[in-house]
């Protein structure tokens, strides 16, 4: 991998997956150590766009600009839609869907780096 | 593991719509294949349609699909598990066939869709979402049939609440047959569309064209 950065994040992403599915087994609605470790994920995700900006910003560019900038600006939207999303619901299936959540910031961080290897964040 | 704050659900209770309960997973899952499928082919159709025009074009399709999906299993009325059904099918249908097709001859995709090695890029979770969404629905169909005023309750639909005193008005026996009718109408799926073609079914307002129905039947 790439740096420290989205190694963490992919470790985070596939613990809160593992939390919330856990979770969804024993039965257990949303609670507040589940949104903890949501928001946890969510500003490791926008440090790490705050690092891809800046190597932006400096002058680096991807093979397909358009692309990065589509992963960064959905990146950070979806723990807060999962949440938003999975708060609706009061039964097991909350968790569940912080569990999609978690794998998709796993997933997003790998494709992110595929999309531009050179970030070194 | 301690949870201070979890209380266990009963088991018992039952998911009020089909974006509740289990259909909450599957909604966040089917909105993030649209927006993943359309999206990717949005930018690809954008910058290099020429590349693998095929492949891109099936990906917006997918795409389409994948909204449609979406929305139907969120607002979750009758009419929308109808329109469900058949983007739930045209998926099965289509990572089957597009599967089949890129593996058979990967010469015509040059580039990946979602679908391609039947959704192997997206870890088979479009092989696998289709059947759990029609599954979804059929569980919805039974119990609809099974429990036909606790669904009457709880859909909620305003212009089904509307449509069922219309019927109560039409039958002028407490719309007792006409509900019967309707259930039967509504409930096998497809059956019901075979009645009327295949269009009118999901274009038109279901009601009116089932209450001279209603009336045939009382008469």
């Amino acid at each position: 991998m790439n740096g420290a950065m989205p190694t963490t994040i992919i470790v985070a992403g596939l613990a809160l997956a593992g939390y919330a599915l856990l979770m969804t087994a024993l039965n257990h609605r949303m609670n507040v150590p589940l949104l903890a470790a949501v928001g946890v994920l969510e500003i490791l995700l926008l440090v790490e766009v705050g690092l891809v900006v800046a190597k932006l910003a400096d002058g680096g560019r991807p093979g397909s600009t358009g692309t990065l900038i589509g992963y960064l600006i959905a990146t950070p939207l979806v723990p807060l839609v999962a949440v938003f999303w999975g708060l609706m619901e009061r039964t097991r299936w909350g968790p569940a869907v912080i569990a999609v959540a978690g794998v998709v910031a796993a997933v997003l961080m790998l494709r992110l780096h595929q999309i531009w290897p050179a970030i070194h964040v | 593991m301690s949870e201070p704050m979890t209380t266990p659900e009963p088991t018992a209770s039952q998911p009020e719509s089909t974006r509740t309960g289990p259909g909450r997973l599957l909604v966040a899952v089917y909105g993030l294949f649209a927006l993943s499928a359309s999206a990717r082919a949005g930018v690809q159709i954008a910058t290099k349609f020429q590349h693998a025009p095929v492949a891109y074009v099936l990906s917006a399709f997918a795409g389409v699909v994948y909204i449609l999906a979406t929305v139907t299993l969120t607002v979750g009325s009758r009419t929308a598990r109808r329109i469900a059904l058949i983007s739930c099918s045209i998926e099965l249908v289509g990572v089957l066939a597009v599967g089949t097709w890129s593996t058979a001859d990967p010469a015509s995709f040059p580039d990946a869709t979602v679908w391609s090695g039947y959704g192997s890029g997206y870890g088979f979770v479009p092989l696998v979402l289709p059947v759990f969404g029609l599954l979804w629905l059929r569980y919805w169909s039974k119990r609809t049939r099974s429990q036909r005023p606790a669904e009457a309750a709880s859909d909620g639909a305003s212009n089904r609440a509307a449509a069922d005193v219309v019927a109560a008005h039409d039958t002028g026996n407490g719309g007792s047959s006409s509900q019967n009718l309707r259930g039967n109408n509504v409930l096998r799926g497809n059956s019901g569309c075979s009645q009327h073609g295949f269009l009118p079914c999901w274009t038109l307002l279901p009601r009116k064209r089932r209450s001279p129905g209603s009336r045939r039947q009382q008469w």
